[in-house]
């Protein structure tokens, strides 16, 4: 294939990039996004003041379910929340019984063998005194999901 | 002294170009692997693709390196010059190009294993939000096109300079763009959903540089044990093998005369073994004029040595000659 065929290649793709976004494109392998809007979005929240916490009744708050719930809500998905402990609730994200997990997630943590972390939301002064960055924990390798996310944190405005 | 270890003009040109062609493409490949390491990010499939842009970078260092060396003229330390450094180097890059397609197997092949799914979010600048997939296409697609052209550009160098770094460097190359086209098709397949389009596509393509790795090693290898001289990606005896028997055979007071060459990078080292005729006993200028004739039929024969004997080594002469030598002696 020539060089010149290459060139139009990059053009034509620079032309067609705005036009395809999730859930067509990108998709999820295993469908997620598709499955969540109109239905069942299922979170796993791990209590993390002031990002999450969670009731003796169980009922979850925070600045991160507040994001979820308003996310959930412009795809028009019904949340399902679990609470527990973050390495329980990563397990069961890697075993796909989760889509999403939260809980002031840093985007330096080890889970990404368990998890896709999104970009980071925010930023703020770790334990240690250091930034730190602020992701949360999406179903691995669902990129329309991940996307779609990620898509509403930039458009809230919520980038550090 | 006619250069035993300096080139003619015309291939002395072609020299300058390839160097300068090299030099062009350390800086672009450095370039590319800067802009691909930027990308990257925390993505450990990313990483690795930057490592392996990264060994691109070595066929090009040993290649200005040994041409650096094989600069340096003959010296009773040296008594056959500096040349082999091409060999050596011929080497290195062929087991840079193994050890790329070995990376890209294995990579590709545990990710199936273990059923990675490639995670792959948004990418947003300016205020516009696109999939990052799209991105990663678009500098593939871009950093591809260097290495395709300086690919072709050694090639066609790499031929009359009878450099097979060079040739080396120029299946990196290939390896490069190839791996880029793999990448665009995998990245395009997870956009649809396809999770393992990623690791199957690094897998078609890494099995043909395993290939050129493997055969640029054999090749090296041969020659650095000393082995005929052969063509640019051929085992085939290179021509001048023939036609230096042929000049020796062509004198009217040799008898059977043999060869053996061996290629030491850009030129070769060549021995002609000759029994003169019954009764014939050649004079030291007869001897002289046959070498010239030898050292004059190409630059690559320059370092020629005539031997006059009474027998032709036994497992020098080919099969086809031995039936022949055997009757006259």
């Amino acid at each position: 294939m020539g060089t010149r065929t290459w060139l139009a290649l990059v053009a034509a793709l620079l032309v067609l990039l705005p036009g395809c976004t999730e859930p067509d494109f990108p998709r999820d392998p295993e469908g997620t996004l598709l499955r969540a809007m109109g239905g069942e979005l299922r979170v796993g929240v791990s209590e993390n003041p002031p990002h999450t916490e969670v009731a003796d009744d169980g009922s979850v708050s925070g600045e991160e379910v507040e994001i979820i719930q308003g996310w959930a809500d412009s795809i028009g998905a019904e949340v399902a929340w679990s609470d527990g402990a973050e390495s329980v609730l990563m397990e069961r994200l890697k075993l796909g019984e989760l889509d999403i997990v939260i809980g002031g997630l840093a985007s330096d943590s080890p889970w990404t063998t368990h998890a896709a972390l999104t970009r980071p939301y925010a930023e703020v002064n770790g334990p240690d005194g250091k930034p730190s960055k602020l992701v949360i924990a999406v179903l691995m390798g669902e990129n329309a999901l991940q996307s779609s996310l990620e898509r509403f944190l930039i458009s809230e405005g919520l980038e550090p | 002294m006619s250069g035993h270890t300096t080139l003619p003009e015309h291939e002395r040109e072609l020299l300058h170009k390839a160097v300068r062609l090299q030099w062009v493409s350390l800086f672009v490949m450095a370039l590319v692997v800067t802009s691909v390491g930027l990308v990257a990010g925390q993505s450990q499939a990313m990483r690795t693709a930057f490592a392996e842009d990264a060994l691109a970078l070595l066929p090009p260092i040993v290649f200005l390196v040994g041409v650096w060396r094989t600069g340096k003229s003959r010296d009773p330390d040296h008594p056959y010059g500096h040349h082999r450094a091409i060999g050596a180097g011929h080497l290195v890059a062929a087991v840079t190009l193994l050890v790329l397609g070995a990376s890209l197997v294995w990579n590709g092949a545990s990710g199936l294993v273990k059923g990675e799914h490639p995670p792959i979010g948004v990418f947003s600048f300016a205020g516009v939000t696109v999939w990052a997939g799209w991105l990663m296409i678009v500098v593939m697609a871009i950093v591809m096109v260097p290495p395709m052209i300086l690919g072709r550009l050694k090639m066609k160098l790499a031929r009359p300079l009878h450099d097979k770094v060079l040739s080396a460097d120029a299946d990196m190359n290939k390896a490069d763009w190839t791996t880029g086209a793999a990448t665009i098709a995998g990245v395009t397949g997870i956009g649809f959903g396809l999770w393992w389009a990623d690791s199957v596509a690094a897998i078609l393509v890494s099995l043909s540089i395993l290939w050129d790795g493997w055969k640029n090693i054999r090749e090296a290898v041969r020659d650095l044990l000393d082995a005929r001289a052969s063509e640019i990606d051929s085992a085939e005896p290179h021509p001048l093998v023939d036609k230096l028997r042929d000049e020796a055979d062509r004198t009217d007071w040799v008898d059977r005369a043999t060869v053996r060459v061996r290629d030491m990078g850009h030129v070769f080292h060549s021995e002609v073994m000759v029994v003169p005729r019954r009764g014939v006993d050649p004079t030291v200028d007869q001897v002289e004029e046959l070498r010239r004739r030898c050292q004059e039929l190409d630059w690559k024969t320059d370092d020629t040595v005539v031997v006059v004997m009474h027998h032709l080594p036994k497992e020098l002469v080919p099969p086809d000659q031995s039936s022949t030598s055997g009757t006259n002696t």
